[in-house]
């Protein structure tokens, strides 16, 4: 069977091939594709030369940067997800112009972050079968794999419907529904997967999976800022998303990240001012380089810049904003990850903190996992009309 | 069925490490990765500091947490209370190693901490992390209970000697070194012991002598409010002390 000659119903290619590719569209494409392929072969050939002594983790220090930067994608898809459910399921019009653009992108994040995670994994093409049929209903780590993969499937099919013109079927809404309470489960057992770990007081915290799903939805809102400007400045803004992108969208950005700040400030002096042995790695973090980037450009610029009506309206302040968050909440989530394992379990008084700086290779996942996004969001761009969206008759 | 255990004396342990290099010779463990170590800690000031220390093997817990978290089952509690790892389901993700409370899982695919590299000196031809020129005869590698030199990518840890304990007689009450009846089934740490600080036996068992040190000499599990319940105990006696931090911590940084 010829996928690419396959069409929608209504007749439609399904693959536009025989469109031309913006610039920007091309650009993202082949740059993604040359940055992805290149980071990617060295990774593996590290991986397969040195094993994983590739990586700086060791048995103190057991997850490392890889688990972060899986972690930062696999919410960011989650809060794409969430933000193409508030019109197909909660029916807020307003964001309908945003909708196929956000679950293209809720995809190839997950795509990205499972990329990175196989990357990481001792044996991943045993965990295939593995998790399946362990059923291990105790483990976070299973229903978040489970979780993630029906995620993954109903997005697909979400994305197939509403590229086929299904904008406002019962079952595009059957599925829109499925799909946002199982990203909500899916990211909500990813932070469940570290709020549990009670031997790891940095980590435990009943808030963690509500923290997981506030930073991944505020991730996804920087991601649909930022991505949507990359191409609204070639293209042009369309009129009827103007108030979208202008208003509601760096509205929803400040207001989000507002509540992201009030939350962490929480957790920042809830850990300095607490006794328990293992958070005084929330002191040992006022003396790290992740932790000042989380704070000041992922936090405190952003919501300086976005805090007034007239530079909100700003499409490159709009960008800066976004993209300082993006590179602050990737340092926050390996700040996290740092956090919870500075303190070593039971090595005695005289193995010290636990070191951990990212190895060479441990770096080039990120430029693999956004190579993998930008050349992913080129070619959705190019080949689905990510900007098409059909709101209902009464919308307006 | 046994609930198999041990008890550490600390009023007995010299520290010596005579255990810890009595696993890793039993266990063909990579130089730095203890599953059975010693840890040492420094306990008040001058003039009245001194050194303490704490022999650490797998706790063994009841209610284990790193069985809990394992996607796979790869990890899991076995009926005579061994805490093991099937090799042939372990996929690597390593979140056993951040939910042991003891730090007792090692993963040997990390820079090695001494040099040479062994994995470089005695490379392995069939998957394995090394070859090593001294092991336990191949028939012993048991994968599905984490026994003998482990394949590549996959965590392991301390089994309390599972290939040996396996095989002791149904019913017997404790594993004494000094007995030549169970001696050849005692674990390799305890029959090693030079001052007898350890102790083995069916924790279930009313006639066992673990359990009459436990009652009698108010044995103490480590980090009692994880509600792990290690089958491992301590006893701190008069001389002895448990260590008040599982790591480095004195005083607020």
């Amino acid at each position: 069977m010829n996928i690419l000659a396959l069409r929608t119903p209504d007749g439609r290619p399904l693959f536009d091939l025989h469109s031309k590719p913006d610039g920007m569209s091309a650009l993202m494409m082949i740059g993604g594709a040359v940055v992805a392929g290149v980071s990617l072969s060295i990774v593996l050939f590290m991986l397969f030369t040195k094993g994983h002594a590739a990586y700086n983790t060791s048995s103190d220090f057991p997850w490392g940067a890889p688990i972060a930067f899986y972690m930062f994608f696999l919410l960011a898809s989650s809060g794409l997800s969430i933000i193409s459910s508030l019109d197909t399921v909660f029916g807020l019009k307003t964001f309908y112009p945003v909708a196929k653009r956000c679950i293209w992108l809720s995809i190839i994040t997950l795509v990205a972050g499972f990329t990175l995670l196989a990357l990481e994994l001792g044996n991943p093409f045993r965990l295939l079968w593995a998790i399946p049929i362990s059923a291990q209903y105790k483990s976070p780590m299973w229903w978040m794999g489970n979780f993630y993969s029906i995620d993954l499937a109903l997005l697909c099919i979400k994305f197939y419907l509403l590229h086929t013109g299904e904008w406002h079927s019962k079952r595009t809404h059957l599925i829109s529904v499925g799909s946002f309470v199982i990203c909500i489960f899916a990211s909500g057992t990813l932070g469940l997967a570290f709020g549990m770990m009670a031997m790891r007081p940095a980590w435990y915290s009943p808030v963690m999976p509500m923290y997981f799903i506030l930073t991944g939805f505020m991730t996804a809102v920087a991601f649909i800022v930022f991505f949507t400007s990359l191409v609204r400045r070639v293209n042009g803004t369309p009129e009827n998303v103007r108030k979208l992108f202008d208003d509601v969208l760096p509205r929803l950005f400040f207001v989000t990240l507002l509540a992201v700040v009030v939350t962490r400030f929480g957790q920042i002096v809830t850990g300095l001012w607490s006794n328990f042995e293992g958070m005084e790695a929330h002191w040992r973090s006022l003396g790290s380089v992740m932790f000042h980037i989380e704070v000041w450009v992922g936090f405190i610029i952003p919501l300086a810049l976005m805090s007034s009506r007239e530079r909100r309206a700003n499409v490159t302040i709009q960008m800066i904003s976004a993209l300082l968050f993006m590179v602050g909440i990737f340092a926050a989530r390996l700040h996290l990850l740092i956090m919870g394992q500075e303190v070593p379990l039971f090595k005695g008084y005289w193995a010290g903190y636990v070191e951990y700086n990212p190895s060479f290779t441990e770096w080039l996942l990120i430029p693999a996992g956004f190579g993998i996004v930008f050349m992913l969001y080129g070619a959705g761009n190019w080949l689905f009309n990510l900007a098409d969206h059909r709101a209902p008759a009464d919308a307006h | 069925m046994a609930r198999w255990g041990m008890v550490i004396d600390l009023e007995k342990c010299t520290g010596c490490q005579a255990c810890t290099t009595a696993c890793s010779m039993e266990n063909s463990r990579l130089p730095g990765e203890n599953w059975q170590d010693v840890l040492f800690y420094n306990e008040g000031e001058y003039p009245s500091g001194k050194l303490t220390w704490l022999p650490r093997p797998c706790m063994h817990c009841e209610n284990a947490s790193c069985v809990d978290v394992c996607p796979t089952k790869a990890t899991y509690k076995d009926k005579d209370g061994f805490v093991l790892i099937n090799w042939d389901l372990c996929i690597g993700c390593k979140y056993c190693m951040i939910a042991c409370p003891y730090g007792v899982r090692f993963y040997a695919e990390e820079k090695q901490k001494t040099l040479p590299d062994v994995r470089e000196v005695w490379p392995s031809k069939d998957g394995k992390v090394w070859d090593p020129p001294w092991a336990m005869p191949e028939h012993m590698n048991d994968p599905k209970h984490g026994v003998g030199i482990q394949p590549r990518n996959v965590v392991s840890k301390c089994t309390f000697c599972y290939h040996r304990v396996s095989k002791a007689p149904q019913g017997t009450p404790d594993l004494d070194p000094n007995d030549p009846k169970t001696r050849e089934f005692t674990p390799a740490c305890v029959v090693t012991c030079a001052p007898t600080a350890r102790y083995f036996g069916d924790l279930d068992n009313p006639k066992s002598y673990v359990r009459q040190l436990i009652a009698e000499k108010r044995g103490v599990r480590l980090q009692d409010h994880t509600g792990n319940r290690p089958q491992v105990y301590y006893l701190a006696g008069e001389a002895a002390s448990i260590p008040e931090t599982r790591s480095t911590r004195t005083r607020k940084v």
